[in-house]
């Protein structure tokens, strides 16, 4: 499930379904899952991700050469939300490929996979709206993404919509980069939890045991995300589930 | 004037972008729904365009080819005769209007032929901005003098080394550029594609064209043409051409995609006609996208590095649905040939992305009668295309040439110790 607001500190790690391999995914899921990773993005491969930097651009493009596509994601949850029930998995995806599978069969087959959320970064708050009511009874959380330069009514608006929890992008910009924590940082996320008692996951340059320590106590989840999966990608999944499992041990 | 209903085209535009864009589209759309019905905004447009690019451009009758086809007049639209050899400046300029009024310093692009580039690196010389054009590898290779002029103009020209390196990979990294840098950079568009206001906006700048189509056929031919023809990458160039003549149903539009090789999958840029697109969401906005049945956006080709999209203008989407624009296509073979027949026959040298309407164009005029009148639009001009051109045609003249050129060029750079 969800953290509730101020749980202490959990991280959201990173499947790309298909990178390196199907087969991969579920060993890498299953050593994230063991590290003690708490929340898992199943992101189904998008050939034009435009809120991504180069190491999620590069493994989306090896994922669909390795059979990536929203059928192997529905397939590929359904077998590790039953697995793993001590996590919860959340699918992300660009518009694209869930509109061509359609929306409403997707949302349900999702809900039954198991899957308890949903990351679409290019889908505005004004297209979600309509399907509030559907996803509520199918408990399919959208998780909204606050970024820093939105404007405080909008932000009303986006927290209004999500379920779950709130993405709080850190900085501007696309992710594998760098962030700094500063009172700007700070400021940032006081004025979000004025709009929500949902508890926040921050993502965009999550990438050291550093960045973790300067998030603890203030938000509820980390997205640990494409530093993963440059240690997936450069060292393996084995290496990749162990460096992660060092981190959490070094926050705990 | 092109006005959207919220965005939207029918089904087709809309804004699907990461919510850190959201605020700049509307800070831009604020400021164009306040300019674009002030007569004094358009009036300083059209100034600009006329003091700095040689608008009006003429519209040339090709008597001697119309004769020799046999069939109806062919009027060519001579954007090719603008500053910077192509229909992309007239955007470009519009939008410098913008950028000045904002504010921002620095602007990006992305470019496909290097056209859109070209036009983005001298407005920003011009206004003295910083300027970063995003181009595909695969299309630096094609349209390396448009790279080698946008640099000399002071513009960071990025080669794009994802997917297939071609413009949609361009544009891809120029909102990722933009997701990081809209506090202080406007990003230029360069055609009638991507979030709400762009298709709209870059329309009303290129209306300019079919706003002279008008003014001179009812001058030239005594009466407006009959047909008018453009070829469509993006669309910019043919919601230019077309959009005088909307709401003037005796004026046929056609729009020309680019053929290619085949219709086989990626071997071809044609989303229009024959069913090969399919409604998507991507890139910003929702039109039809060459894609496969998992939604992901398909490879193109053409011998046209600016016609090669996976996408289209949401308002030629909407219009081709409407059955107002009728979308044909022409193939690589088709379009050289066409190329070649204006050149011999009328010392004119087009743009191989706008001889694609010079082809469609032809086959349509030749199946007319004489005293009907066929406007094509000539969106560029072909210098920029000599090398591809070298390649369609192999000369071993040419080629010698060029090993002559490389040793001497490899030479200078020793002695300078450039690098």
């Amino acid at each position: 499930m969800f953290p509730a607001q101020y749980d202490d500190l959990q991280i959201m790690s990173h499947a790309v379904v298909g990178f390196p391999s199907l087969e991969e995914n579920e060993k890498a899921i299953a050593g994230l899952a063991e590290a003690g990773v708490k929340l898992i993005e199943l992101q189904v491969p998008f050939s034009d991700p435009v809120a991504d930097g180069h190491t999620l651009v590069n493994a989306c493009y090896e994922a669909l050469k390795h059979g990536g596509s929203v059928q192997a994601t529905l397939d590929l949850a359904q077998r590790v939300c039953a697995r793993h029930p001590e996590v919860t998995f959340i699918l992300m995806s660009y518009l694209n490929p869930l509109y061509r599978f359609g929306l409403e069969e997707l949302f349900k087959q999702a809900a039954a996979a198991g899957i308890k959320g949903m990351i679409v970064p290019d889908w505005p708050v004004e297209e979600i709206e309509p399907w509030l009511p559907q996803l509520d009874a199918l408990g399919l959380a959208p998780i909204l993404m606050v970024t820093p330069n939105t404007a405080p009514d909008r932000v009303k608006k986006i927290t209004r919509a999500s379920r779950g929890m709130i993405y709080v992008v850190s900085r501007m910009g696309v992710t594998g980069h760098e962030t700094h924590w500063g009172e700007k940082f700070q400021n940032y996320i006081t004025e979000i939890r004025k709009h929500t008692d949902l508890p926040l996951a921050v993502g965009f340059g999550v990438r050291t045991a550093d960045d973790l320590n300067a998030l603890s106590g203030k938000a509820e989840v980390a997205a640990f995300c494409s530093q993963y999966i440059e240690w997936q990608r450069d060292d393996g999944s084995d290496v990749a589930a162990d460096k992660m499992k060092t981190i959490i041990e070094a926050i705990a | 004037m092109i006005r959207s209903d919220n965005g939207y085209f029918g089904e087709f535009g809309g804004r699907f972008v990461p919510e850190i864009l959201l605020p700049a589209l509307t800070e831009l759309e604020d400021l164009f729904f306040g300019l674009r019905d002030d007569p004094e905004f358009w009036q300083e447009f059209v100034t600009l365009c006329q003091e700095f690019s040689g608008r009006p451009t003429p519209l040339t009758p090709l008597r001697r080819l119309s004769k020799q086809l046999g069939g109806a007049q062919i009027w060519l639209k001579r954007e090719d005769l603008n500053h910077s050899g192509a229909h992309k400046i007239n955007n470009v300029l519009g939008q410098g209007l913008l950028v000045q009024r904002m504010g921002k310093q620095r602007v990006i692009a992305e470019t496909g032929a290097g056209q859109h580039g070209l036009a983005t690196a001298i407005m920003a010389a011009r206004l003295g901005l910083e300027a970063t054009i995003y181009m595909g590898a695969e299309d630096i290779e094609r349209q390396y003098s448009n790279v080698f002029w946008m640099r000399q103009l002071g513009s960071d020209v990025v080669g794009v080394t994802t997917g297939a390196q071609t413009l949609k990979e361009a544009l891809d990294e120029a909102l990722r550029d933009w997701a990081a840098s809209v506090e202080t950079t406007h990003y230029v568009l360069g055609t009638a594609c991507g979030p709400a206001p762009f298709p709209e906006l870059v329309s009303y700048f290129q209306s300019i064209i079919s706003d002279e189509i008008k003014e001179q056929s009812q001058r030239q031919m005594g009466r407006l043409p009959d047909e008018i023809v453009a070829c469509v990458g993006g669309g910019s160039n043919a919601i230019g051409a077309f959009a005088a003549f909307l709401e003037t149903p005796e004026v046929a539009l056609i729009g020309i995609e680019a053929g290619g090789t085949s219709f086989e999958d990626g071997q071809h840029s044609v989303r229009l006609s024959h069913n090969t697109g399919e409604t998507g969401i991507a890139q910003g906005y929702k039109t039809l996208f060459l894609q496969n049945d998992d939604g992901q956006l398909g490879d193109t080709h053409s011998i046209a590095a600016g016609l090669d999209y996976v996408g289209v203008s949401p308002i030629l989407a909407y219009l081709s649905q409407q059955g107002r624009v009728i979308p044909e296509s022409a193939t690589d073979d088709e379009v050289t040939e066409a190329f070649s027949l204006l050149m011999k026959t009328e010392g004119i040298i087009p743009a191989l992305e706008s001889a694609h309407g010079l082809a469609g164009g032809f086959k349509r005029a030749k199946q007319m009668r004489p005293e009907q009148n066929v406007v094509i639009n000539l969106s560029g001009r072909g210098d920029k295309d000599i090398f591809n051109i070298a390649r369609a045609f192999p000369q071993r003249e040419w080629t010698e040439f060029l090993q002559r050129e490389a040793a001497r060029s490899t030479e200078l750079l020793a002695q300078k110790g450039g690098h």
